[in-house]
């Protein structure tokens, strides 16, 4: 059922989860045009949260495409973000310390072949074994990529970071050259506090173009291989090796694949970030950016894209967000607040819903074989919940109005799942 | 290698070897599984059957001794090699699929999905619909053949330990397997489903399946299983007709203890 086809009936099939996150998605994009509008948010900082939202939701794909698919435990997100972000800044800036000056293409695929390199490496010898050692031996790789960077400065600048980034478009016809020609406009809304659109809006708005670009191109890509037999292999995986391999599935391969596939994503979104902020330093590659990637996977519903892309998007909006809190006057500093709400909002996740908000919802079959075999049946209604619970389903799909109870206590009454309450 | 590729040898284990520490859990063990059996594997608790399942499906690397496939030796490769050359196990305990339906859970068991090539999936789409289509359409199949097709759009999780077992038989047969390791097929299953799964156990070997398997319920091995290999602390005690085992003193025992 297409949005554009047939929008009363796409509608009527959204699970409650999809309905709540929906609802809330568009209150929450309303709720920022209305503060653009009034001048309460900048434009080209709005811009700018827009590109870093899309940077932790590649980032999240990337995870979710690991972890979420395959069940692999990686704690170097960080590091692939960050041999992305340098990959491309050392290949582009003018201060590179080694090459320099190359397009902004050539720096994205460095920055891809080098996370591919580093990916086979710690993949090869910890993917035959179980699941910790991977965890184990990504732990220790962020924290060897990060000590790299930051000593060997013949090669990185050391802690002094690169500087002198071109933009993505630099050298492209028209678009390098776009955001100076545009004229500044000036638009008001609301009397006595006009929107003023200059050339660092119009860099800013280049820079969405290039995250989405590379957003819904990964999200395409994702999602057509989750409902693949490939992607079954990996959630059998993720479920049970031992069954995989019983099945005569090489799981190695599946793995290595998955593992790869993930880390290049990752190191797609160091890529724009080098463009988006112009400057990459050691500190980039801090832990902390793993975590914060983990918690939106864990947030959003581990092995779901979409799931992936909301947490992302939580997650930037907090992290962002709470720099409001300074113009409150509240008696403590928000920095520390940041981790202390995203810690608390982690733990009611896992305490009422542990699957996460937005887990997949649907039989994942591959789309064309599913209709050339069933054309008459409506869509299969939700019926899967995962995650620690023991719950079953959590969505049934209903379309008879009373999606409007708490999206917490479906636990119990949509355990039958599958079936339409109608 | 050098063996004579018996046509009617499906499986050969010679002389297999097997240790963890000091316990020898396998000792020189060797039999053969001729095609179109049901061969049965017994032996009292500790008897080593789950360990020789293990070494002949790959889990386990043999310390000596060989396992032959369809006349090839498989001995030391990777479980999903030895599938390709024709051989399926199942667990003892069922395997649950998180987040699966039963529908989803079957159309893991066909092989060389063209779906299953990460390229194929942008390169060659039509093959991956192709195969999908007719895959859901086996699976649908087996299902109703096992009559659990009202069962396919529930969670692979939420059903029945006997169910699972069924689901797991059914999705094992999508492997088309030469040979099939069961390992205790009627466990904690009730009599009713285990009556159930001994029909399409029959059901299947007529239509051309050879099984292995291993199972504590006497009553439904000797009913079912002929020849019946007896196991007993690592080494075969014998290979023989169900009333040729019942009436061997030996059997007796060493399910008795004796056997000293």
């Amino acid at each position: 059922m297409s949005l554009l086809g047939d929008p009363v009936a796409w509608v009527s099939e959204l699970t409650r989860p999809e309905t709540w996150v929906l609802t809330g998605s568009l209150a929450f994009v309303g709720a920022l045009f209305g503060a653009l509008a009034v001048g309460a948010l900048g434009p080209t900082y709005f811009l700018f949260l827009v590109g870093l939202a899309g940077m932790y939701a590649l980032l999240s794909f990337g995870l979710n495409a690991q972890w979420g698919f395959t069940g692999l435990i990686n704690f170097s997100v960080a590091a692939f973000f960050g041999v992305g972000a340098y990959g491309a800044a050392l290949m582009t800036a003018d201060a590179s310390p080694i090459a320099g000056g190359f397009s902004p293409l050539v720096g994205l695929a460095v920055g891809l072949l080098v996370a591919l390199v580093l990916a086979l490496l710690i993949g090869i010898p910890t993917l035959r074994l179980r699941a910790d050692y991977l965890a184990i031996a990504s732990l220790g790789l962020a924290e060897v990529v990060r000590l790299v960077v930051l000593n060997e400065r013949w090669l990185t600048n050391g802690s002094a970071g690169l500087r002198g980034i071109p933009s993505f478009f630099v050298g492209w016809p028209v678009l390098s050259s776009f955001p100076e020609t545009m004229p500044g406009l000036q638009i008001t809304v609301v009397p006595g506090s006009p929107v003023v659109l200059e050339t660092p809006f119009w860099e800013a708005a280049l820079n969405v173009v290039v995250i989405a670009a590379f957003t819904l191109g990964t999200y395409a890509v994702l999602r057509r291989v989750h409902r693949s037999p490939w992607g079954r292999v990996l959630r059998t995986i993720r479920s049970d090796e031992d069954l995989a391999r019983a099945l005569g599935k090489h799981t190695y391969a599946f793995k290595m694949q998955s593992f790869v596939l993930g880390s290049l994503i990752m190191a797609l979104a160091g890529v724009f970030y080098t463009h988006l902020n112009l400057y990459v330093g050691p500190g980039d590659l801090d832990p902390i950016t793993t975590f914060y990637v983990w918690v939106a996977v864990i947030l959003g519903g581990s092995g779901s894209n979409r799931g992936a892309l909301f947490g992302g998007i939580v997650v930037v909006t907090i992290r962002e967000g709470t720099r409001f809190l300074n113009d409150l006057a509240i008696p403590v500093d928000p920095a520390p607040l940041r981790l202390l709400l995203i810690g608390v909002l982690i733990l009611v996740v896992m305490r009422y819903r542990p699957q996460g908000i937005l887990p997949p919802q649907r039989e994942l079959i591959w789309p064309a074989a599913r209709r050339s075999t069933e054309p008459a049946t409506p869509t299969e209604t939700g019926v899967r919940a995962r995650g620690t619970s023991g719950s079953t389903a959590d969505a049934d799909g209903e379309s008879d109005g009373d999606t409007a109870t708490g999206v917490i206590d479906d636990e119990v009454e949509d355990a039958t799942g599958g079936e339409r309450n109608g | 290698m050098g063996e004579t590729a018996d046509p009617d040898t499906v499986l050969r284990v010679e002389d297999l070897q097997k240790s963890f520490g000091g316990l020898v859990a396998t000792d020189h063990a060797s039999f053969t599984v001729e095609r179109g059996t049901i061969t049965g594997l017994i032996g009292p608790n500790g008897a080593g059957k789950s360990t020789i399942f293990n070494l002949i499906s790959g889990f386990y690397e043999p310390d000596g001794g060989t396992v032959a496939v369809n006349g090839t030796d498989v001995t030391g490769m990777e479980p999903h090699e030895i599938a390709d050359h024709g051989l399926i196990r199942t667990f003892q305990t069922p395997r649950k699929l998180d987040g699966m339906t039963v529908r989803e859970a079957m159309l893991v068991g066909p092989r060389e999905q063209p779906g299953e090539s990460f390229r194929a999936l942008f390169t060659r789409p039509g093959a991956v619909t192709a195969r999908e289509s007719e895959n859901l359409e086996r699976a649908a199949q087996m299902l109703e053949a096992f009559e659990i097709d009202h069962l396919a759009a529930q969670p692979a999780t939420d059903i029945s330990g006997g169910q699972m077992k069924l689901v797991e038989l059914a999705r094992a047969m999508l492997a088309e397997p030469d040979v099939l390791l069961l390992d205790e097929p009627v466990a904690g299953v009730n009599p009713t489903l285990a009556k159930k799964l001994s029909e399409q156990i029959r059901r299947l070997n007529d239509a051309g399946t050879t099984f292995l398997l291993i199972e504590h319920d006497m009553e439904f091995v000797m009913e079912l299983a002929d020849p019946i290999v007896v196991l007993d602390q690592g080494h075969v005690l014998t290979e023989d007709t169900p009333e040729g085992v019942v009436n061997d003193d030996r059997v007796v025992d060493a399910y008795l203890g004796g056997g000293a």
